[in-house]
């Protein structure tokens, strides 16, 4: 049948071909069956091992023909169900003992046979295969369709036939060795598949002779022995391990991983199989597989011991002491030693085992190896081991250190509450001989001595006699039981103070070094997080364990200098405000001091500069300014100090503060320009050593809140001359209230009024107040006079009072938007802080433009400034025409009750250009006291303007009688009667 | 038969995992649940492959030895539960009907006040009920 099938698969009909090998395997299959059923060798032609041989060796030949076939026809899914039916078929076909090997080395070559057709068919595999997996539509799953799956399973039957051969070997009794004893030679496969023959040679024939079952035995012993099946193995693996990395199948690489360090240790490579035990075992630890760990540690173990390294070795076997068991299995099983690698079961009496075990070795015992007993490893005076835990170690379920300060900040030098909290989750107690706990201030560092070592034997390991020792009655530490150990801690240095780490030393030259933890941000323990244990607490207080931290402040020590700082009143914008300052030293002297100003806006923001606003000051845009920074004193002493100041930027100075003894005394003044009202914090910081010798700084610290005010306002008034006003058209044509433009006549004086209010809380001393010019120009385009007002020297302004300054105006241009100038405002305090008063503080305020315009038509009015009761006396309105126009006018006068007037009540008239127009009126008044004209109404035709005089304007007032001022002190008392009258 | 049952954590952490087999084969089972772990992964971390098992808790088969086969199931808290079987033809939903008890019986369980979630399953109540499920557990017992 095979033939035929031979014969399809060369005819290229794969289809014919399958069904021809497929039923030459089932006709194999079934005389398999058979010969196992009558448990005889049927055939005569062969004895029974070699006939499990050909049997074997035919099954794979169609085998690998049907997986073939089917692989490169797509069709994997079938493949593989026929590769596990064929490895069902054959599996339990182990046949004799002597020869199972065979067995487990031909099962190992169906594997990897068939893991290379599915590596070289990869491309035909579908990918729509993947997506059934795990339903029960396929009985497929991921790994089945990787050839990594297959290798992996061919090295381990390579494994166990490995296996088997060393049994068979170191026994060394089979039968057949017995028998025989001899290795044929000249032994080679026959013809047949599956079968071997003997060559032996009688002269020039070679003559084929089979062989008997005894021989063929031996002669597979021998052949098996030439092969180095572990480096098969290992290759096999690490093909499987790198492929299902590759598939992000972490676990299965690191059991690849697993099964190759155990070959590297079988074949005594103990430096690779260490290398992968570790990357295997970090995979465990991270999840929390104890029993896989210990396995790999119990292998990591032995690694050391041979590789003659105590401290692995050490920690190797502490941690697997402190894992927790996962399994109640307190049984040993003699053969677990295969199963388990040498650390055998995981059980609670090994763990203890385990510790008695590195106990006895650190201090001083021999530990032999449990594989090779020549190997062995010590601890000795001359190697000490020290083993380091930081926080990711898994050696911190060893030992765990917490340390806590009882307060977070301290005082130099007084001492503070220090807890030292340690636990371990070893099986049994551990005693410990001395702890060691280090600071990062290494003046703090000191020893806890158990009572029962002698405290010179500890002297003298310790090299530094200076250290502090402290005994404690017994250091032991019971299983998952926090020892609270308190002491007091003092220290000298400000700063921080941390504890780094607390080294144990056990024996004479073991020591275990444990980064110091804070109970309050302490991880749990691995593999312990898991187990349902009762949750300690490291200290005793439970807020300390919640809160408590390896890290405390030390605080500086207290200043003992006074820093004054005063401000009496508040600050003015414009002034330059002096802020004295003094240095006191009460205990402290004062050493290369160091004195630091900083303004800060009180409000909050910091930066006392408005980065949009772009003010024309000179000192850039800051609202406040530290001006400067000088000796209090005379002049040529601040020049001296002056080569000392540092540093002045506008808000932040330093400046160097002389060396003081206690009674001295230092002061200067901080010179200090407000260019804005704002409200600023000044800081002034003076750092300086208490002696010469220590760097260690002591810091003190004021701050001043000071107000910075607007110190004067000042407004301004324009008025026309009395009893004159000029026609202003543009006035005239703006709606009343539409702006608030001033207008002024061309060649006409018009008076200004600037006033000047003290806004401030402090009296103040106005020096002089002008109107400047802005323009350069020696020509102006208007003359401005100052005419009067209060007194302009020296003129003392209280808090609201107002000052007053009287100008005449004269503008000689035209112009829309004429430029007047600005008001100058010279003044001081009038109780000045500082010396230097000769040059008072200049406020300037700007004069609004204004605008320009000639007058056609003046009008003003004339009459005596009083009259008489009842004496008549003239009254004059002259309107001037100041164009080359002929000008109409019309005007009225009303009547009054109180005059009786004579001259038209309404006329009309014309001005010739350049010429003035006079209307007289002859009034007598008919009451007496202060009395309204009447009412004149001018109206000029061509520009429908009228003037209507202001009431101020047209009152008069009159006497009773001729008024006489230069009363005689007889006449006094009949005037006083005639008022009364 | 069933050769073993798991509960594993969130954080892929063994809570609970008992051998039936009588032998002393701990550490190969440990191994088979560890290695399952990377099916479950697969399947939970690829939805596109997984499309119907998304739906429910159950992953199936997952991985496939020699002699056991290995079945998963997923809670909604992301514990797994594995089954190792030794019977090579199961049907699928006597495995179902098998989680369903197991995952009851995790969640009375974990509803004990002095439980800790994450923490490993102590209970041995917990213990007898899944080994009696276990024994009950035979290839067609449930519909």
């Amino acid at each position: 049948m095979s033939l035929v099938a031979v014969f399809a698969e060369f005819r290229r009909d794969w289809a014919e071909a399958l069904r021809f090998y497929e039923e030459a395997y089932r006709a194999l299959r079934e005389e398999t069956v058979v010969n196992k059923g009558l448990m005889i060798a049927t055939s005569t032609r062969l004895p029974p091992v070699q006939r499990l041989v050909e049997i074997r060796a035919v099954a794979e030949q169609l085998f690998f023909k049907i997986s073939t076939l089917l692989l490169h026809g797509g069709k994997v899914e079938e493949a593989i169900a026929w590769f596990n039916r064929h490895f069902n078929s054959y599996k339990h076909l182990v046949g004799l003992d002597e020869v199972s090997f065979l067995h487990w080395d031909w099962l190992s070559r169906q594997f990897l046979v068939f893991a290379e057709l599915l590596e070289t068919s990869s491309a035909a595999i579908p990918n729509t295969l993947s997506s059934h997996f795990g339903t029960p539509e396929s009985s497929l799953t991921e790994w089945e369709i990787q050839p990594a799956y297959y290798y992996q399973l061919a090295a381990n039957y390579l494994r166990e036939k490995r296996y088997c051969l060393d049994n068979l070997l170191s026994t060394g009794d089979s039968e057949f060795s017995r028998t025989s004893g001899k290795v044929p030679e000249s032994v080679m496969p026959s013809v047949f598949i599956g079968q071997s023959a003997r060559l032996v040679e009688q002269g020039d024939m070679i003559e084929v002779l089979p062989l008997s079952d005894a021989e063929y035995v031996q002669y597979a012993l021998s052949e098996a022995q030439r092969f180095q099946d572990s480096y098969e193995i290992i290759a096999l693996f690490r093909k499987a391990c790198e492929s299902f990395t590759n598939l992000k199948a972490p676990r299965l690489a690191s059991l690849c991983s697993n099964r190759m360090a155990k070959e590297y240790f079988f074949t005594e490579d103990f430096t690779d199989a260490k290398k992968l035990f570790d990357t295997v075992s970090s995979l465990y630890r991270q999840e929390g597989w104890v029993t896989l760990l210990w396995e790999s540690l119990g292998y990591l173990q032995e690694c050391s011991i041979r590789l003659d390294s105590a401290k692995d070795f050490i920690e190797y076997s502490l941690e697997m002491a402190s894992l927790p068991i996962f399994a109640n299995g307190d049984q040993e099983i003699p053969d677990s030693k295969r199963e388990y690698g040498p650390a055998g079961l995981p059980s609670q009496s090994r763990r203890e085992a385990l510790q008695s075990e590195v106990l006895s070795l650190v201090r001083g015992e021999e530990i032999v190896s449990r594989t090779d007993r020549g190997c062995s490893i010590a601890v000795t005076k001359e190697q000490p081991v020290r083993i380091d835990v930081d926080i990711i170690s898994p050696l911190r379920m060893v030992l765990l250190v917490s340390v806590a300060f009882h307060d977070q900040s301290v005082k130099p030098g007084s001492p503070v509450m220090f807890t030292l909290s340690l636990v371990s989750q070893l099986p049994c107690s551990i005693e410990v001989d001395e702890l060691e706990i280090e600071f990062n201030q290494p003046k703090c560092n000191f020893i806890i001595i158990n009572a029962v070592e002698e405290i010179s034997a500890a002297r003298s390991n310790g090299d530094n006699q200076d250290v502090r020792i402290e005994t404690a009655p017994s250091i032991v530490l019971p299983t998952n039981k926090w020892l609270r150990l308190t002491y007091d801690v003092k220290s000298d240095q400000s700063g921080k103070l941390e504890c780094l780490s607390v080294t144990a030393r056990i024996g004479k030259s073991f020591k275990i070094c444990c980064q110091a933890e804070s109970p309050a941000s302490m991880e749990d323990l691995p593999f312990w997080k898991f187990e349902g244990m009762v949750q300690t607490f490291p200290t005793k207080d439970p807020v300390l364990s919640f809160s408590g931290q390896k890290v405390i402040q030390v605080e500086e020590p207290d200043p003992e200098v006074d820093l004054i700082l005063n401000a009496s009143s508040p600050a003015l914008v414009g002034e330059s405000f002096v802020v004295p300052l003094t240095v006191i030293p009460r205990g402290h002297e004062v050493y290369s001091g160091e004195l630091k100003i900083n303004l800060v806006d009180a409000r909050g923001g910091g930066l006392l500069m408005s980065p949009r606003e772009t003010d024309p000051f000179s000192s850039g845009n800051h609202h406040v300014e530290l001006i400067s920074i000088s000796r209090m004193g005379d002049d040529d002493e601040s020049r001296i100090h002056s080569d000392k100041i540092k540093k002045i930027q506008q808000s932040f100075g330093v400046v160097s503060v002389p060396d003081l003894r206690v009674g001295d005394k230092w002061s200067c003044k901080l010179e200090i320009k407000w260019h804005k009202p704002k409200s600023v914090m000044l800081y002034a910081s003076l750092g300086y050593s208490p002696n010469s010798a220590e760097a260690a700084r002591v810091n003190v610290h004021r701050s001043l809140q000071i107000e910075g005010k607007i110190p004067i306002s000042i407004t301004h008034t324009f008025m026309m001359p009395f009893r004159r006003e000029p026609l202003l058209l543009s006035k005239v044509k703006s709606l009343p209230g539409a702006d608030q433009n001033v207008y002024l006549a061309l060649n006409e004086t018009s008076i200004l009024i600037v006033t000047a209010r003290n806004s401030s809380e402090v009296p103040l001393r106005v020096k002089s107040m002008m109107i400047q010019s802005n323009s350069n120009k020696n020509e102006t385009p208007y003359s401005i006079q100052h005419v009067g007002g209060v007194s302009a020297d020296d003129s003392l302004l209280v808090p609201g009072g107002e000052f007053k300054g009287v100008f005449s105006v004269r503008p000689k241009i035209d112009s829309p938007n004429l430029e007047l100038g600005s008001v100058c405002l010279n003044w001081n305090r009038d109780l000045t802080l500082s010396d230097s008063e000769d040059s008072g503080v200049v406020t300037e305020q700007k004069l609004p433009a204004v605008i320009v315009e000639q007058s056609p038509l003046v009008v003003s009015l004339e009459f005596p400034p009083h009259a008489i009761l009842g004496i008549p006396f003239l009254f004059y309105i002259k309107v001037s025409n100041q164009t080359n126009l002929l000008q109409e006018i019309k005007y009225s006068l009303g009547d009054t009750q109180s005059f009786v007037f004579c001259g038209p009540h309404d006329n009309a008239g014309f001005i010739l250009p350049k010429m003035e127009y006079v209307m007289s009126y002859k009034l007598v008044p008919l009451c007496s006291g202060s009395q309204q004209l009447p009412q004149a109404t001018i109206t000029s035709l061509r520009y429908s303007a009228a003037l209507n005089p202001s009431v101020t304007a047209t009152t008069i007032f009159v006497y009773p009688s001729e008024p006489n001022f230069f009363v005689a002190d007889n006449e006094k008392e009949t005037i006083l009667a005639k008022l009364n009258l | 038969m069933i050769a073993c049952v798991a509960v594993v954590g969130h954080q892929n952490n063994p809570l609970y995992l008992q051998s039936f087999t009588g032998a002393d084969d701990a550490l190969k089972l440990h191994h088979i649940v560890h290695c399952s772990l990377d099916v479950i992964d697969e399947r939970v971390n690829n939805p596109k492959r997984s499309v119907i098992t998304l739906n429910e808790s159950y992953l199936g088969l997952l991985y496939p030895t020699e002699s056991y086969k290995v079945y998963g199931y997923l809670s909604n808290t992301k514990v797994k539960f594995l089954v190792v079987t030794t019977d090579l033809d199961v049907k699928d939903t006597d495995i179902r009907s098998f989680f369903r008890r197991f995952h009851a019986a995790y969640v009375d369980a974990v509803s004990n006040p002095f439980h800790v979630p994450g923490k490993k399953i102590i209970s041995r109540i917990f213990a007898a009920r899944v080994s009696g499920i276990v024994k009950a557990f035979a290839p067609g017992t449930y519909g």
